[in-house]
Formats: C-alpha cells, sequence, structure tokens
C-alpha cells in the first residue's frame, strides 16, 4: 500500500516535533511549547521512544527465539510478532536517525509450557516499559500512539494466557 | 479539544455504554448462554464505575458532568447472542478509541486512569469473540 507507511510516520513524527506540554495539573489543557524550535523532537520524548523500541527489539528477539526452538508455537505467537513489527515500524520512522538496537542473544525453554510462560513474562514486561514510556510523554499525539501500543499488547497478552494443551 | 472536554465526550460515551449493556444483558439468558451473560454482567459493572469516576473527574475539572440521554438508539438487530456479542464488542472498540484519545489531551493520573481503562476495553475485546489488533483506538495507523 504506497504512502501508507510514510504517512504514518509523518503523522507519529509531527507529533513528536510539537509536543504538547502539559503543566503540573492532571486536567488543565494540554498547551503547545514548540513554537521556538517546531522541526526538533522534545529530547524526553525521543528518549521514550528509544526506551519503547529497545523493549519491542528484545520482546521480539525472544519470540523469534521461542518460534525456533518450539516450533508447534510458530502459529500462536505470529500474530504478536507482527504487531510488534508494526509498532516497531511506525516508532523508529518517528525519530530522525534512530537506530535499531542489536538484541540480545536469549535462551529459551525446548518446551511448549515453560517457553510459552517466558513469553508471557516478556509480554508482561513490554506492556510494563510502553504505559510508562505513555505516562512520561510531552506529546499528547505520541501518548495516544503509545496507548495504542499498549492496548494491543493487552491483547496479544490475553490471548497467549489461554491453557495450552499439548 | 481541552481536558474537560475530551472528559465529558468520555462521559457522555460511557452514559450511552451503560444503556447500551443494560439493554444487552436483558436480551441474554442467563441460562441459555452463560458465558456470554456474565461478560455483559462484568462489562456492564466496569462501565458504570468508569462512568461514575467519569463524573468524579469532571467535576474536578470545574465541569458539570454531562447527564445521559433518556435513551439511546441502538444499531442492528440484537435478537440473537452473536448479535448481541458483537454489539458490545464494537462498544468496546469505540472505547477504547474514545479513551486513548484522553490519552492524549490529559497527563498524570487522569491519563493513567484512561490508559488502563483503555486496555482493559482493549482485552475485554477477547472476551466478547474479537481478535487482537494492530492499533486499538487509533485504527489510522493500520
Amino acid at each position: 500500500m504506497p504512502g501508507r507507511p510514510l504517512s504514518r510516520r509523518t503523522a507519529l513524527g509531527s507529533a513528536l516535533a510539537v509536543p504538547v506540554v502539559l503543566g503540573a495539573c492532571d486536567i488543565d489543557p494540554p498547551r503547545r511549547e514548540s513554537e521556538s524550535s517546531p522541526a526538533t523532537p522534545p529530547p524526553e520524548d525521543s528518549e521514550l521512544v528509544a526506551t519503547v523500541v529497545a523493549s519491542l527489539v528484545r520482546a521480539g528477539a525472544l519470540l523469534d527465539a521461542t518460534t525456533t526452538e518450539v516450533p508447534g508455537l510458530a502459529a500462536r505467537l505470529a500474530p504478536v510478532g507482527a504487531a510488534h513489527a508494526e509498532h516497531l515500524d511506525v516508532l523508529v520512522g518517528a525519530v530522525p536517525d534512530a537506530a535499531v538496537p542489536t538484541a540480545e542473544p536469549v535462551s529459551v525453554p525446548p518446551r511448549i509450557v515453560p517457553a510459552l510462560a517466558a513469553v508471557r513474562r516478556s509480554e508482561q514486561r513490554l506492556l510494563r516499559d510502553v504505559r510508562e514510556a505513555c505516562l512520561a510523554a510531552a506529546s499528547g499525539d505520541l501518548a495516544r500512539v503509545l496507548g495504542s501500543v499498549a492496548a494491543s499488547t493487552s491483547q496479544h497478552s490475553a490471548a497467549l494466557a489461554t491453557e495450552v494443551t499439548s | 479539544m481541552s481536558t474537560l472536554d475530551a472528559l465529558q465526550a468520555t462521559l457522555a460515551d460511557e452514559h450511552a455504554a451503560v444503556y447500551t449493556y443494560g439493554v444487552l444483558g436483558a436480551r441474554t439468558s442467563q441460562s441459555a448462554t452463560p458465558t456470554l451473560y456474565d461478560a455483559l454482567t462484568s462489562g456492564y459493572r466496569r462501565h458504570r464505575a468508569r462512568r461514575d469516576q467519569l463524573q468524579v473527574l469532571v467535576d474536578e475539572a470545574g465541569g458539570e458532568p454531562v447527564a445521559a440521554a433518556a435513551a439511546y438508539e441502538l444499531d442492528g438487530r440484537l435478537l440473537r447472542a452473536p448479535q448481541v456479542e458483537a454489539a458490545a464488542r464494537e462498544l468496546e472498540v469505540a472505547s477504547v478509541e474514545r479513551l486513548t484519545a484522553l490519552v492524549a489531551q490529559s497527563s498524570g493520573t487522569v491519563r493513567e486512569w484512561a490508559l488502563t481503562e483503555a486496555t482493559w476495553s482493549a482485552a475485554w475485546q477477547l472476551e466478547l469473540g474479537g481478535e487482537p489488533q494492530t492499533w486499538p483506538g487509533a485504527p489510522e495507523l493500520g
């Protein structure tokens, strides 16, 4: 679908470039505070994105290793990995010159039940990281994107929570 | 849109959600479809608590909480369990969109609450026959 990734990146890139900075009061109307440097993403939000990107890379590496070690889980984990890849694509595209970190090697139990348990723990850790970044984001639009990532991750975690029978 | 506006819009949606869940529950047989009945009951309770919390948040923001309408029009025929389940699922899909909008328009404890509710509504869709999505609440990114 030509142009769609660019449009998604542009949308979030713009969100980072024009942050919504919130005051101390929880319910004050958001106000924009970036007129002086509209082209520069706020450093704190770029760091948040980098944190989430690193967490997605880590979670993705575990999924890949699990699929390799326990092929019987491949079909179940494929949708999770596809979602991570989409989330990663949008977030990496939002930060100019963003580098995707290399994942550390991971070891995976060679049996379905413990391997799936490790994936569940990994996804819960990812969800915590995304939530923290969402709550800390200066840009309201970035917070919304991260909120969607958190919602997606919670859905996949719920799907993984069902018991395996083999 | 200000945070207060976003809170009021979310509250207006929650009034409709509570009404809708009530109708859906009334059209569901506890004996014939106990799993669906339980899911609707839990959803009703969650949205009722959410509506109550939103009224508090609007009040704290200095607004007058929007009132519920006398009745709401429900789309489609809701005579069979799959139709009822789909209607509840669509309600949760819409809730995630509204709550992620509130996430964008708030900070601090309000954003944290909205995020928690958004992730609950997203996960609850699976109890209602839904599948995980890549961009719940932000479909334009998909």
